[in-house]
């Protein structure tokens, strides 16, 4: 195995060892091989991804409400007759405000999601499609729980129904071969 | 949870907004809550309310300021990541004191000045004490040699050891 002739190549004999063997022997790599530290998991939890998903979610609604804002204050300025410098200004003072409020909401949002999400998967001790849906559920429930118990149960059926089709997305995979192996 | 690195650059921007949303939420929450219950009306479930709605009102303003802070910050901070080559202290102060300034830019060049300087300096505070308990941790596993002592290995008759310096 560590010889020249295996190899069948005219190298020299003070070539590394370590170099010189066939590579036939190696086991086959199917997959990244990657060394992780003892106890780590190997795919970044959702802590690990918590800030990445806040602050997209709040860049997300900055860019949103900026669109919106801009577009309620063409027509605000067009039907109050406003040109030039006003109109300027107006245009301006809507973007900021309805981009920030909009940025505001969807940020506190992936905020409380998040922190579900990672309450629940610490509670649970594993990391699944029932965590997601659980966090959209209480984060909807929790955003609208002010605002009366009506609201509030449908504030969770609305995280609840995203959640759902999110989850009915990003597994499409392990729930075709579910039903294949069923049918 | 181990060693949190920074993640690579463009996606810092995201990462730093959101962390700095998540500070500004729960800090803003916790100050508000605080300050809405001392302010309310007398009375228990009144002061719960007041302290709610406080909350409720104002956390999400500040957390989306702390966003900002945070989004500018990493901006210039990568762009001088680029531009200089290299990830140092000095960029951490320079993007600091840069974004004091840019955030203040509407309220005239004196503000402008000071809350350069005041970004600048917490920024120049937060990177020292990173450095210094990055050396103080470093002090606790310095090797020490066995042969440090060469008086300690104990040559019969006393041999001069400082032969072996």
């Amino acid at each position: 195995m560590f010889s020249d002739r295996d190899v069948g190549s005219p190298q020299s004999p003070f070539v590394s060892p370590y170099l010189n063997f066939d590579p036939a022997y190696l086991p086959e790599a199917t997959q990244p091989e990657f060394i992780f530290p003892e106890g780590a998991s190997k795919q970044r939890g959702r802590f690990e991804l918590a800030f990445s998903q806040i602050g997209a979610s709040c860049m997300v609604g900055a860019g949103i409400g900026g669109a919106s804002g801009f577009y309620n204050g063409l027509r605000m300025t067009v039907l109050e007759g406003q040109t030039g410098k006003l109109r300027r200004t107006q245009l301006l003072n809507h973007v900021m405000k309805r981009g920030a409020a909009t940025a505001n909401t969807l940020g506190v949002v992936a905020v409380m999601y998040s922190g579900f999400g990672v309450l629940f998967s610490w509670l649970r001790g594993c990391d699944d499609e029932l965590n997601t849906l659980g966090a959209a559920t209480t984060t909807g429930m929790l955003f609208r729980s002010t605002s009366g118990l009506k609201k509030c149960g449908l504030g969770g059926a609305v995280g609840f129904g995203l959640a759902t089709v999110y989850c009915l997305i990003t597994s499409r995979d392990r729930i075709n071969s579910f039903l294949e192996s069923k049918s | 949870m181990e060693e949190y690195a920074r993640e690579p650059c463009p996606w810092r921007i995201v990462d730093d907004c959101g962390g700095a949303f998540t500070m500004g939420a729960i800090g803003g929450a916790l100050f508000q809550g605080i300050k809405g219950f001392r302010n309310a009306p007398s009375g228990m479930s009144r002061r719960f309310a007041g302290s709610l709605a406080a909350v409720k009102q104002r956390s999400p303003i500040l957390a989306g300021n702390f966003a900002v802070w945070g989004g500018v910050f990493s901006s210039i901070d990568c762009t001088l990541v680029y531009l200089r080559h290299k990830e140092d202290p000095w960029n951490s102060i320079i993007s600091g004191a840069a974004t004091g300034g840019i955030l203040a830019a509407r309220n005239g060049v004196p503000a402008m000045a000071g809350s350069a300087l005041i970004g600048g300096v917490l920024l120049a505070l937060i990177e020292g004490v990173g450095i210094l308990f990055t050396r103080l941790t470093a002090e606790q596993f310095r090797q020490h040699g066995p042969f440090e002592d060469p008086a300690s290995l104990g040559f019969p008759g006393g041999g001069n050891p400082q032969n072996y310096q």
